[in-house]
């Protein structure tokens, strides 16, 4: 039988052997669909709190990468077991980085905490124009359009990003984040988005906000 | 002496007293804009000028003229698309604006940690190389011969057609020879391991997963980072450049047993040779104030954020410290307040010298320029930083009898062939060629370890 709690803590203190030691022992039992369920919740409260503890300094930002690929790793495990048993979602995320932009790390790291957190994310990739974004928008309606850039002329991109939405018609169904090291409160309101953040943790907690 | 040669002078010795721990007569100013927003301030095409560097010198002299600074404003470009592109580069990639940027890329494999701590050198010629750039192919010697050929002559052809612009622009507005000038350029060897052989998302596993073998990397890396920035005729003016990157995204228990002591030393062995150390510290390195004061005396140290009291009370009395204007506000906000910001910087940072005004960071375009609000404030730390005192020596002075190199491993590689091995191969050597081939070696290593960083 599977301590939930305890899987919880050791995603949440990053110590992957007990993690993967703890999920194996679990698949060998060949658990029911619902049970692999709990197993995967469990790992996602895990990665809340590794999110509470990079807020509060103990966590930086490789433990948040390290985090992600081990919640990767872990549902990994478990999906043979999940069955047709699906976590409820909670909204849908189309997420990119800006045209001009090609850096994707902060980017992945807000993904897989998003999705940790119960979000289905469509990530667009690197260097995406505003087409795209609106292309990806229409298909799979959304709740929450993710914009990231790491360089200072991302912001601009940022901004045709959401003009071009607007022009679509589709900015007032969706609400707008933007992400990364530029990002400012003044940027955010020239860019025309509805929040901000330099911090994925904080950014899945505003995402979080706006489906409840 | 004409009025350039003199300002000139003057300029250099205002950098001269910062460099000997002596008050200057008022702060030096060095402002830098890169090659891209010099390009974009003259309204060229951004990649057709990244292929003629050459075409963007009457846009340099005109940003020189409007904006003033002790140093050259413009600095070439590190980032010429030609050799890059030659080699098709995944480490360098242009984005769809003309940006060459660093994608997150792995050069390295987990795997190779064993061949790397082993053979550090044929290691990154071998594997990462390769793997950074797919154009040598190691199953088509004959193309990728020809290739790594070409893509050199690009880069040499390239930094060439940039340099005598600078010489240009030094010699008309008389700026400082000495401020601004780098004895050399290479990483902290965690740093070299971490962005271009493991990216960002491997080192963060490698942290956790195995510690004891990224700590042997480093160790591994130590010489040929070591040899990478060591100037070859060191001068106490010109330090070597190290852009300090991981720090920041790491524990500090993981930064204390991993990434700082190979660094540490380093720089030591560096000063023990009369070789300074001028570090940027990307991010905010508050957590790290302790650590960064017990680098050798006179470090330069360039700050993006971070408290401006702390920073000075912890460290002013013993190193250079520059950075900290936030270089956003001039595009963003009014006159008033970015020179109340200067103010403000000038007021805590500029007592008692060791303190070079710059911005935190570069502006990355054109649109970050706003040349009113740059001169406004350059010219008002020029007016008003102004010292009493000039010639006083003021804190800690550097003495390089006061540091000494710790035993470590020499570099060596078979594919770097030192005179002895030659002269044994070609008996009828003329020892008259020693200097010259061992050149030759030198620029080869310099210029493959160049697409490393």
């Amino acid at each position: 039988m599977l301590d939930t709690d305890l899987l919880t803590k050791a995603v949440g203190d990053l110590d992957e052997d007990s993690v993967i030691k703890q999920l194996q022992e679990f698949a060998a039992t060949n658990p029911s669909p619902e049970e692999a369920q709990k197993a995967v919740a469990a790992c996602q409260s895990g990665m809340g709190i590794v999110g509470e503890l990079f807020e509060q300094g103990e966590y930086f930002v490789g433990d948040l990468i390290f985090a992600g690929e081990l919640l990767t790793n872990a549902v990994e495990i478990l999906k043979p077991y999940l069955g047709g048993a699906t976590s409820e979602k909670i909204g849908t995320i189309v997420l990119g980085t800006v045209a001009g932009d090609l850096h994707d790390i902060g980017k992945n790291i807000f993904k897989s905490m998003a999705e940790a957190a119960g979000f289905e994310v469509h990530d667009l990739g690197i260097d995406q124009p505003p087409g795209n974004f609106v292309e990806k928008v229409k298909e799979v309606k959304p709740e929450i359009v993710g914009m990231s850039g790491v360089l200072t002329l991302a912001l601009e991109s940022m901004k045709l990003t959401v003009d071009a939405l607007r022009d679509a018609g589709l900015r007032d169904s969706i609400k707008v984040i933007i992400g990364g090291n530029p990002v400012t409160k003044e940027a955010c309101e020239q860019i025309g988005a509805d929040a901000f953040t330099t911090n994925a943790a904080e950014g899945v907690k505003i995402c979080q906000g706006w489906v409840k | 002496m004409s009025d350039v040669a003199a300002l000139q002078q003057e300029r250099n010795e205002l950098f001269r007293a910062v460099h000997n721990s002596k008050i200057p007569k008022r702060v030096p100013i060095s402002i830098s804009i890169p090659f891209e927003a010099v390009a974009q301030f003259g309204g060229l095409d951004l990649v057709q000028a990244q292929w003629q560097p050459e075409i963007v010198a009457e846009a340099a002299d005109r940003l020189c003229e409007l904006i003033f600074s002790d140093t050259c404003p413009f600095f070439g470009s590190m980032r010429f698309p030609s050799f890059y592109q030659i080699l098709d580069s995944q480490s360098f990639v242009m984005g769809s604006n003309g940006f060459i940027q660093h994608p997150e890329v792995t050069g390295m494999l987990p795997e190779d940690y064993d061949y790397l701590i082993e053979k550090p050198y044929d290691c990154l010629l071998e594997r990462v190389i390769p793997r950074q750039y797919k154009a040598l192919d190691l199953k088509d010697p004959v193309k990728m011969a020809l290739t790594l050929t070409k893509s050199y002559l690009a880069y040499r052809e390239d930094m060439g057609a940039a340099a005598p612009i600078i010489g240009m622009l030094t010699e008309k507005y008389g700026y400082s020879t000495i401020g601004g000038s780098f004895g050399g350029f290479t990483s902290a060897p965690f740093d070299f391991l971490a962005d271009q052989l493991r990216g960002f998302k491997g080192i963060s596993m490698d942290i956790r997963r195995m510690p004891e073998k990224v700590a042997a990397a480093c160790e591994a890396l130590y010489p040929i980072v070591f040899k990478q920035g060591l100037p070859a005729n060191p001068s106490i003016y010109a330090p070597v450049m190290f852009p300090l990157h991981m720090p920041t995204f790491m524990r500090e228990k993981d930064f204390a047993r991993l990434w700082w002591p190979t660094f540490k030393r380093l720089v030591d062995e560096y000063a023990s040779l009369g070789v300074r150390t001028q570090i940027f510290c990307e991010d905010d390195w508050t957590r790290y104030l302790d650590y960064l004061y017990e680098l050798p005396t006179n470090t330069v140290m360039i700050f993006e954020y971070g408290d401006l009291r702390q920073i000075k009370d912890k460290l002013g009395k013993k190193h250079i410290i520059t950075g900290l204007y936030p270089m956003t506000m001039l595009a963003r906000e009014s006159k008033e307040k970015c020179l109340d910001k200067a103010k403000e910087i000038i007021d805590v940072l500029a007592p008692g010298g060791k303190y070079i005004f710059q911005f935190d960071k570069q502006p990355l375009n054109a649109q970050d320029i706003n040349i009113e609000n740059y001169r406004a404030v350059v010219e008002y730390v020029r007016d008003n930083a102004v010292y009493s005192n000039p010639g006083e020596v003021h804190g800690l002075e550097f003495n390089p009898a006061d540091y000494k190199a710790e035993p470590r491993r020499s570099f060596e590689s078979k594919y770097f062939t030192v005179w002895e091995e030659f002269k044994a191969r070609n008996p009828a050597v003329s020892e008259h060629g020693k200097e010259k081939l061992q050149n030759l070696e030198e620029i080869l290593f310099q210029y493959l370890m160049y697409l490393l960083i």
